[in-house]
């Protein structure tokens, strides 16, 4: 527990550090920010105008498909902003400033993430929060909680296949292709009923790649939609702790990887 | 302090084929370059000792600092460094060990020199009070005082290894790697990193791994060298055995009248006057000098007799 109460602090100041760094490029900063605003807001509109041509997708209103989407943006922003330096890792393995991240006795995932502050992101955040609780069926205290579990094991789901993906550059390998591909699959599809997308893809976009567990099989459990699912209800309402697992799993391929970090010839 | 026995490490990369297809085929099939680094590396090292690890470019100093560090997990072998495996016991190794890296620096680039040091007491847990007085010490051994608030980009190379050496022993670790620390520096600077490597050593008994290129601050700072070449140990011994033992023959070098340079090698034993009158009677001869062997010609001899 101190261990961790430790690496929280140290967090916080490697990551206070590293935004009075990024300040001294201001305008670099502005740029970001308004990059993700911008980019976000091109989402928002998009499904706006989809959900005014067609009254629902797959059997879904507007106002449950707006919640789907504000559960997914909301978890993916939650699992982007403190994760937002993992995109450099195939540049600090291959220039061997991982170095550096080795020498400190820290946890080298906490410095890495320490790096950076997706600051972009917090136009995805807001986002994403509005269209929640503009969209929030009316649910009981329960739900409620369901819900912020669900929305914090979405982010876990993402951050895992990110994570696992990312281990695999500890191998020299190029994995922001992969990376960037996997992060689409997640957007363009984790915000729909997967419903429409028919039998093996709906399969495969929730067993081989589990993006459906980020937005799209809570959300069924709180519109009371779980038969719908392809998934038992029991595994629909567990859902939140399928990112935990997945997380712990990710962080052990992490951890089995970082030992065959091969750094460079100096 | 360090023990190493039979170290190795081998570098494992995919086998890239050439040719158009050359990148599919890198891809698809299971082949492997490999390339031995460090090679069945033995020796140890005890406490308070400063140690000089040489070798050309390539032969696997760096990559012996970065097992001992803990960065690089060893393709087999033991290492031991303060009675712990670094690579398995990475952060409580890293608390034992101050590292600077000549050719990289560990500060925070884009702020001031002494948010760098905080930072780094932060995360070593130095208390406030001790923090305070390791940073006066480091301040008055390294002259810091000038640039502490200058972002650590605009700090010259000698500013910033002076840093980097303040960052490295802020926290009062018991060993010391240095990693090329003087690469580029000027006189002056060099020899302030000499003397306050000398001073650590004496006045904190911390067990210094150096390596460099520069045979200058091993024969400033070191007794003992460990030389290696294509990751094997070629000696490891007191610095004086290892002239004696290799030491090249003197040399005689005349000027000749003509402008032209000749050098003649004195036989062990033979009396040099009259090796001078024998080349006076054959050449006009205006200046002369006798080299004494440097360690310099030394370690050349022994590289060039391991490539044998």
């Amino acid at each position: 527990m101190a261990e961790v109460v430790r690496a929280l602090r140290l967090y916080w100041r490697l990551q206070r550090a590293a935004m009075r760094g990024a300040l001294q490029y201001r305008l670099n900063l502005v740029i970001g920010i308004a990059a993700g605003v911008a980019y976000q807001g091109s989402g928002f509109a998009f499904v706006w105008v989809v959900m005014h041509t067609f009254p629902a997708v797959g059997g879904w209103s507007l106002r449950e498909i707006a919640f789907l989407y504000g559960m997914r943006l909301t978890a993916h922003a939650l699992y982007v902003l403190p994760f937002s330096s993992l995109i450099g890792l195939d540049w600090l393995v291959r220039e061997g400033e991982l170095d550096r991240v080795l020498l400190r006795p820290l946890n080298p995932l906490v410095q890495i993430m320490a790096k950076r502050l997706g600051v972009g992101q917090l136009g995805d955040l807001l986002a994403g929060l509005v269209l929640l609780v503009v969209a929030l069926p009316p649910l009981g205290p329960a739900s409620i909680l369901f819900c912020l579990a669900a929305v914090v094991g979405g982010a876990l789901v993402e951050a895992a296949v990110s994570l696992a993906l990312a281990s695999l550059a500890l191998r020299t390998w190029n994995t922001l292709g992969v990376r960037a591909f996997a992060d689409d699959l997640f957007s363009k599809f984790g915000s729909y009923p997967m419903s429409v997308f028919g039998g093996a893809a709906q399969w495969a976009l929730t067993f081989v790649l589990p993006v459906a567990f980020v937005a799209y099989v809570p959300a069924s459990v709180l519109l009371d939609r779980t038969g719908e699912l392809n998934v038992p209800a029991p595994v629909a309402y567990g859902s939140p702790l399928l990112g935990v697992a997945l997380f712990a799993l990710a962080y052990r391929i992490w951890s089995r990887q970082l030992r065959h970090y091969q750094s460079t010839g100096t | 302090m360090i023990r190493v026995e039979s170290l190795t490490k081998v570098f494992r990369r995919p086998h890239t084929f050439s040719g158009p297809l050359g990148p599919l085929r890198t891809l698809l099939t299971r082949r492997y370059d490999e390339r031995t680094a460090v090679d069945g590396v033995s020796f140890e090292i005890s406490a308070g000792e400063i140690v000089g690890y040489l070798g050309p470019n390539g032969a696997g100093k760096s990559t012996t600092v970065k097992m001992l560090t803990g960065i690089l997990t060893p393709t087999s072998g033991l290492i031991e460094v303060d009675g712990r495996v670094p690579w398995r016991d990475r952060e409580a190794n890293a608390r034992a060990v101050g590292v600077v890296f000549g050719q990289r620096s560990q500060l925070w680039w884009d702020l001031p020199l002494i948010d760098s040091l905080r930072l780094v007491g932060d995360l070593y847990d130095v208390p406030a009070a001790r923090f305070a007085g390791s940073l006066r010490r480091m301040c008055d051994l390294l002259g810091l005082d000038d640039f502490l608030q200058t972002p650590v980009r605009q700090l010259s190379l000698g500013q910033r290894m002076r840093g980097d050496l303040a960052a490295a022993m802020l926290y009062d670790p018991p060993i010391l790697y240095l990693d090329e620390p003087t690469v580029g520096l000027d006189v002056m600077a060099k020899q302030a990193v000499r003397e306050f490597i000398a001073e650590t050593n004496r006045l904190g008994r911390t067990t210094v791994v150096l390596t460099t290129h520069d045979l200058a601050d091993v024969e400033a700072l070191c007794e003992r060298i460990i030389l290696i070449d294509k990751g094997r140990v070629l000696y490891d011994g007191g610095i004086d055995d290892l002239v004696t033992a290799y030491a090249p023959p003197r040399r005689l070098v005349v000027e000749l009248a003509d402008d032209e340079t000749r050098t003649f090698e004195i036989a062990a034993g033979r009396p040099i006057p009259e090796l001078i009158a024998q080349v006076a009677a054959e050449h006009p001869i205006r200046d002369l000098s006798i080299r004494e062997p440097d360690l310099e010609g030394v370690i050349t001899r022994i590289y060039a007799e391991s490539e044998r």
